[in-house]
Formats: structure tokens, sequence, C-alpha cells
């Protein structure tokens, strides 16, 4: 059995594992003279609960990947958290893990936290071999003999189809299937409260993206964890995701089951993001977007995707629409969407 | 003119590696063989994963890498024999290559404008009529663009799906007979993928350009595709009409390729969507 | 251009501290013109007095005055280092530019060529060339010399800067677009190589310099016009050191010793600038 290491705290079984506030985190730079204020997350506040598989979706500059990094706590200039908070269940105190102090956060790293990062390599060290990898980060937290340790490595990569020869080995010795494989096994094996996974299966090919992602929710489903799932891949969240959050221009627009947004979605951009997926089987002409997401050092004033939507209002370009739960478990920050939903 | 545009018969290509102790042979490409009319402007697309081959066989069609064995002939000129640099450029003026990331395919560090101008001072013959502003402004606006919009612009100024654009009107100011694009829409942004894709159909039609389509993504090969073929590790595995090879696959692959591409339908049948679960892990520890 | 030196002014202290050295060093230089003094006289004032308010400097040993002979000898020295600099940049550019980008035989024979050049022992080349030639040794013959000398390390550098270039693909957008290879060297290459050909013409100057210095101060070269190693050459000679003559010697070092600092500084500073890299990175905020 693992050995139990937490220090003092009951999880609440109602708190939800992962709660973000108003969370707003810019990139401020100023060489030569100019200084620029890029609002890469402005606002943004939603909850993972607890065993769900939470899907961020969002395209180029829509900021997803600046939050899931200020999420993690790599927060370092020209990065700045400049407003909000980022609670996490097991580390409620500090509103974020950049707050925290260093003891604090080696702590719940991999343990409670742990991260499924774009490529491989950025885990796993390319000089050693991948027990290596392990033992760094695994074995401070689980503890016991390293005899038990190595079994419980062997029969946690067995979960994952993985040979236990693998473990001998360098990550450049192994196929981009097989690394991902083995970083998703370095990210599970503490069973950790939350994992943060960053496009985890981009640069992977159709046939083995499926696998990663079967297993993905597989083992999610075995230990209990729950997973903020960050892409930009439609198709991945409709795989594996419970809950699906659209990000556009560093705002949450839209938020609802996934099934829900592929059947309804209400915000104008999701709805054309939807619409435009070309499906097999389908020939439908498709029409595209018009326009391209704004420059988020000088964004539009008022509700950022007000140039290029078709029901754009007087209102849209002065105030920044708030985000209302219009249908039931179905948020939407859209003005045309929110008044025609009011009796 | 010859009735084929490009024909390209058993193409093989095979890359060594290694010093003079251990060499390792790679088959990238093996015993390929296609045809595309010359009357019939057509898209055709070539399916595959990393490693199958399909970048290697559109480097050989761009004359970019010589194959190994096999012949490619394009207008009935045998492309080996392309010496002189009089006869690449009238190859290069009928045969553009479209990359696949939009800000590799422009330097930085230069204007966008100057590559515009440059194809078409060096395809085009002087028209008395037509200014070169006219020129590359009638191309901009042929993909939604303007030179308004694009002039005094470096590539780091504008989108992904822009930028492509701009690298297709590029391709269009030498008025070729045959577009190369490898995985044109791959590195853009989904809601800006379709209007590109749209884009190409219109090249199809309306201008009368064949586009070979390499890509790796099944949905916008159904979409826009005419003829299919599809590579696994170097060889062709199935080909034929899209419609007919994407709705009902033959060759094991694939059937594979087909079930693993994610489509968006899976999130509304529930037997596939995850539902939250309660923790069970007090009774784990 | 002039944007960007302001800029690089107001901004950027390492620049300052550079352009004021490099500044005084070009100004003493500049000088010389104004000179009363011939500088291949001997015996025009009086001999060994110390830095005062008629002498500067003070004089030296052989009865010139150190402030003037000074500005004749920093001037000589720094047409001599920026002639070596101009030279072997430009031969290391032809040749790393030509021989990364065509590869093939051409990479092969050039760069046999260059890793001979690489293996050259310096200093006694040189010293052997000026045993041959001696009287006909100028500073310029000496100048072409160093820079068919130096250009090797640097070609190699440019070399892979160029063949990781032509893998990129808007090197065949250029020539889809219609560009010759010279085109495609000088229009989209140049731009990217311009830093390491600035940092290391830096490195070269520093290079030439001392070394035109260690030759002078043995006696190797054309030791009556004056240069900052010629005076040092003298000044050992006449034996200052231990004649207590020491602004005879000191003067002329922190003279070097500042136009070593002065341009390092420069090339730091700008490299920062000039890079495609960081000045790329300056453009984009992220996402």
């Amino acid at each position: 059995m693992l050995a139990e290491t937490t220090q003092g705290y009951l999880p609440d079984e109602a708190l939800p594992i992962l709660s973000v506030h108003d969370l707003q985190a810019h990139f401020r730079t100023d060489r030569f003279g100019v200084k620029r204020d890029v609002k890469a997350v402005d606002g943004i506040s939603f909850a993972v609960r607890r065993g769900e598989i939470y899907g961020l979706a969002g395209e180029s500059s829509s900021g997803k990947t600046t939050l899931i990094k200020t999420i993690a706590g790599a927060v370092r200039p020209p990065l700045e958290v400049v407003g909000g908070r980022v609670d996490f269940a097991f580390l409620p105190s500090y509103g974020g893990l950049h707050r925290a102090p260093a003891a604090e956060v080696a702590r719940i790293r991999w343990r409670h936290l742990s991260y499924i990062m774009q490529g491989s390599m950025n885990v796993l060290n390319p000089l050693r071999r991948l027990w290596a990898s392990f033992v760094d980060f695994a074995y401070p937290h689980i503890g016991g003999s390293r005899k038990q340790f190595e079994q419980e490595v062997v029969a946690h990569l067995a979960r994952l189809r993985l040979d236990p020869s693998v473990l001998a080995a360098y990550p450049h010795e192994l196929s981009g299937g097989m690394r991902q494989r083995a970083t998703i096994a370095l990210a599970t094996i503490c069973r950790p409260d939350l994992i943060l996974a960053d496009e985890p299966t981009n640069a992977l090919d159709v046939v083995v993206q499926k696998e990663v992602l079967g297993m993905i929710s597989g083992i999610q489903r075995e230990i209990g964890s729950s997973v903020l799932l960050v892409t930009h891949d439609l198709g991945v969240h409709a795989h594996v995701t419970g809950r699906l959050g659209i990000m556009y221009a560093g705002r949450l627009i839209e938020e609802a089951a996934t099934a829900e947004i592929f059947r309804n979605p209400l915000h104008p951009y999701t709805r054309h993001l939807i619409s435009s997926l070309p499906r097999i089987g389908d020939d439908v002409p498709r029409q595209g977007l018009e326009g391209a997401p704004p420059n988020l050092a000088d964004p539009p004033p008022g509700c950022r995707f007000h140039p290029r939507c078709p029901l754009a209002m007087e209102i849209c370009r002065c105030q920044v629409p708030a985000t209302l739960e219009t249908a039931p478990a179905h948020r939407v920050a859209c003005f045309a969407v929110n008044r025609s939903a009011q009796p | 003119m010859s009735e084929l545009l490009l024909d390209v018969s058993q193409v093989s290509k095979t890359f060594t590696r290694g010093g003079l102790l251990s060499r390792q042979r790679i088959v990238a490409v093996d015993d390929v063989s296609f045809q595309l009319d010359a009357r019939r402007p057509e898209i055709f697309a070539i399916i595959g994963e990393s490693g199958s081959g399909k970048t290697t066989l559109s480097r050989m069609i761009l004359n970019v890498e010589t194959p190994s064995s096999g012949k490619l002939l394009f207008d009935g000129t045998d492309l080996a024999a392309i010496r002189t640099s009089a006869s690449r450029m009238s190859f290069m003026q009928k045969v553009q290559p479209i990359f696949q990331n939009p800000f590799e395919s422009f330097n930085p560090l230069r204007r966008l404008e100057r590559y515009l101008f440059m194809t078409q001072r060096r395809f085009i013959a002087a028209d008395q009529r037509v200014t070169p502003e006219m020129a590359v402004d009638a191309a901009l606006h042929k993909v939604g663009l303007s030179l308004k919009e694009v002039s005094r612009r470096y590539p780091h100024e504008l989108s992904g799906g822009q930028l492509q654009r701009v690298a297709i009107a590029r391709a269009l100011l030498a008025n070729p007979k045959l577009i190369v694009a490898d995985e044109p829409v791959s590195m853009i942004d989904a809601s800006l993928r379709i209007s590109i894709v749209n884009l190409f159909k219109t090249l199809r039609d309306d201008l009368g350009i064949s586009i070979i389509y390499v890509t790796h993504d099944l949905a916008t090969a159904y979409y826009i595709s005419d003829r299919i073929m599809i590579m696994q590790k170097g060889n062709v595995v199935e080909s034929g009409d899209a419609r007919t090879v994407l709705k009902a696959p033959q060759h094991p692959y694939s059937r594979q390729l087909r079930e693993a591409a994610l489509l968006p339908e899976a999130a509304t049948d529930l037997s596939v969507s995850m539902t939250h679960l309660t923790s069970p892990r007090a009774s784990e520890r | 251009m002039t944007a960007i030196l302001r800029d690089l002014l107001r901004h950027n202290t390492e620049f300052r501290t550079g352009a004021v050295l490099v500044g005084i060093v070009l100004l003493l230089s500049a000088m010389a013109s104004f000179s009363p003094y011939p500088p291949q006289d001997v015996f025009v004032v009086p001999p060994d007095v110390p830095p005062s308010l008629t002498y500067w400097f003070g004089t030296t040993s052989r009865g010139q005055d150190v402030f003037w002979q000074l500005s004749f000898a920093i001037r000589n020295t720094l047409l001599f280092g920026c002639t070596v600099a101009l030279i072997s940049r430009l031969l290391a550019l032809v040749i790393g530019l030509l021989s990364g980008y065509r590869g093939g035989w051409i990479d092969r024979a050039l760069m046999s060529v260059n890793d001979t050049f690489i293996v050259i022992p310096l200093l006694p080349i040189l010293v052997l060339f000026y045993f041959v030639m001696r009287d006909r040794m100028s500073w310029l013959l000496l100048a072409s010399i160093m820079a068919c000398l130096g250009w090797a390390y640097d070609a190699r550098l440019i070399r892979s800067v160029a063949m990781s270039l032509k893998a990129r693909e808007f090197t065949q957008s250029s020539l889809f677009s219609g560009m010759s290879t010279r085109e495609i060297l000088v229009q989209e290459h140049l731009p990217y190589v311009m830093p390491i050909v600035f940092s290391t013409s830096m490195n070269n100057m520093v290079w030439s310099i001392g070394l035109e210095v260690t030759l002078a101060v043995l006696g190797f070269t054309d030791i009556n016009t004056p240069t900052i190693g010629g005076m040092i050459y003298w000044a050992n000679q006449h034996t200052a050191m231990v004649a207590g003559v020491w602004w005879w010697i000191a003067f002329p070092t922190i003279a070097v010793i500042m136009t070593f600092i002065g341009l390092f500084l420069l090339a730091v500073s700008m490299n920062d600038y000039i890079d495609p890299r960081s000045r790329l990175h300056s453009f984009g905020g992220a996402s």
C-alpha cells in the first residue's frame, strides 16, 4: 500500500478540486522605451469538480496556454498575475501556486497536481533513462522500499500497456506514442487529485492519438483524478471531456456539458466553430469566419468578438458581457444570447 | 500540350544515413504511380501519417528532391532533364508550392509584398495594360485580401490564416497549372481552416488549377478532394474516388485511419462521452 | 538607423559606455591631423619630461610628445584593425554563405581550404613573412596577410547558419518566387548572418590589434610608422620602466585597453538588438 503523506488537511468532497476566480494574467514588456501590456488572460472564472474531465478549447491567441501556465504556477516575468485567484482543494490559502512557498509547491507537485505537457521531451530528461525520471519525480512522494516502488511502477505501466523494459530505455529510443504514454504514467503514478494536460496528443499520429486519449480517460476513471484538458482540437474534446469551456481572446465565452455544446451551441463564435467543422459523409458546403482573432495588446473594447460577430449590437462595443447561466449548467457571455433568453 | 499534366510512374526514393561503418537505408517512397489529367483540373489528396512518405513524394513533384528510381513527367517534360536555369524557371512557373507553416513560408525579417512583386516580375511577361500593383492586388483579391492590407506588413503582423492566403496569392501570381500544398491548414485555427479549404475549391473551379493536397486530416480531404491516395510507410495502400474510399475504405489501414479520426459526432453519442464521477479515493487508499 | 542608435543610447547602459569609450579613442585619433610635430621626427621636444600642462602626456626618451605620438599611433592601429576586419569579413561571408548554401563538392573543396587555414600557426608564419619581406613589409601588406589568416573560423560559423537557413521554408518560397542564388544569399540570408559578422568583426579587430602590438613589441613590423605596438617597442628599447618613464608605456596601454573594452561593449549591446531572434521576440506578444 502506498503511504499517505498529506499533511494536515481534510479533503472536502463538495469543494471543487480547482477553482479559478476572475483570473487576470498579463504579459508586460518594456523594451527600448516601448511598453506593451498583453492581456492574455482577462477575467476568467470556472471550476473543475472532482473526478471530471474538464476541457478548455480555444484557438491561437485565445490565452489558453497562458491560463494553464498560470494555474500550474509557471509565472515568470514578463508574465504577471494582475488579479484574481487560483485555489486548489489541496492548497486553499495562497490564491495561486506562484504565491505559495517552495516547500508547499514541492509537496503537491506530482502528488496532488501533475502535468501532461505538449512535448513529452519537455518532461523526460533526454540524458537519463526512464527509470531515473520515475525515481526523481515519484519516489519522494510514494516512499517505501525501492523494491516496492519498482513493483508499483511496473504495475502502473501495465495499465498503459507499456512493457517494463521501457524503464531501461532513453526517451529518444521510444516512439512518440510510447513516450507520451510514459509521460502519462509518470503524471498518474502518485494518483494526483488534478492533472493538467496541455495539448497532450498534438504531435502524435491519428491512430496513436486515439489510443493515448483512450488511456487518459481509462486511467482517469480508474484512479478518480480530475483532468483539465487544454487543446484547440474539438474532436479531442468531443471524445474525452465531460464539460467544455470555450475561450476567445483571453475570456471564457461559453461553458456547458460537452454534448450540450455540440448539440446546442449558443454563443455566435461557438456556433460558427461547430458548424464549420467538416465531417466525413457530409457534403454540405461550409462557411468560414471572417476576420481574425484580435491582437491582445490592443483588444477591441467591450466584447472582444464584436468586430466579427453577426449579432453585434451597440452595447457590445461598450460593455463587457457578463457570463450568465442562460440555460441549466450552460453559461454564456453574450448580450444577444442572454437578452433573448430573458423573459 | 500533352494529355497528362503530371505523370508519376514507379517512383521510389531511398535515403542512406550513417558514415562509413554503419549505413542505414530508409525507403521513404516505394514504387508510387499516379496521373493527373491536363484537361480536367482536380484536387488530388495524398493522405498519410508521419513516415508515410507523402512529404518526400510532394518534394519530388516540386523537383526539390530527385527520385532514386522511376520517372516524373510534368506536361510532357521529364523532371530529371531540367538542368538549365531557364528550364527550371519555366517549370517553377507552372508548379508552385504551399507550405505547412505559414509563418515559416516568409522571411520574418522582410516585408511580405516583396515576394508578391518578385513572383509577378519574374514569371509574368510585362504587359502595358496591367501594372505590377494591379496584378498583385488582383491576386490578393482572389484570396480575399487586398494590397492595401498587406502593403508594408511583416509576417508577424498577420494571423496564420491571412499569411496562408498571402502564400496562396503568391503562388497564383505565377499563373501555375499545379499547386502542391503540403499540410496547408494543419497549423491554422479551426475557424479559419474552412475558408482556406474553400479557397482551394475556388481555385479548381474558377481558375482551372489542379491541386495536390497532402494531409493527414481525413475530414478536410473528404470535403474538397476529387480523388485520394492513402500511403503507409512509402507504399500506396488504397486510392480512388474520394467519396467512395472515405465512406467505405477497403484496406485495413484505411479503415484504421477512418476509425481513428476524431469526429465531433462522438460528443453527442452518449455511450462515448464521459460523465462526472464521484471520487472513489477512499476505497482505494 | 538613427532611431535605433538613439534608442540604444537612451536605454542601454552598455551601449552608452561603449560609445563613450570608443568616442574618446576616435577623438584622440582625429586630433592627429592637428599635430604640430610630424610623427616620424625625433628630438623635437625635451626628452623624458613627465606629464605636465605643456606636455599633457609627457615626452619620450626620443624627444617626442607622447600625446601627439599617441594620436597618430591609435589612428594607425585602428585603421589597421578595421582593414583586417573588413577584408576578412568579406572573405568569410562569401566563402561561408556559398559553401553553406551550395553544398556538394563546392562545400567540400572550400571547407578543405578553410580547415587548412585554421590549422596554420599564426605567429611563426607572420614572423616568417617578416624575415622574408623585411623592408618591404608595410602595414597594408601586413593587414592583408592577417586578413587572409583570420577568416577561417568565422567562415565555418557563417556556413552553419547558411545551412540551417537553406532548410527553412522561406528559402523555398524565395526560390519559387524566381530569385537567383546570389539574390537569395544577399537579400534573404544576409540579415540573419549580420549579427555574427558584426560581433566577430569586433572580435577580429581586437585579435588583429593584439597581434600587431605583439609583433611590433618584438620589433617585427615597420617601427617607424607610429603604432601602439611601436610605441611600446621603443619604450622597451629605452628601458622606460626601469628609467622611470612610466608615462611612455602607460598611456598607449590605457588607450588600447579603452579601445578593446569600448568595442566589446558596443558589440555586445548591439548584438541584442540586431539579432533576429531577440528582435522577433520583442515584436510578438504571447498568447
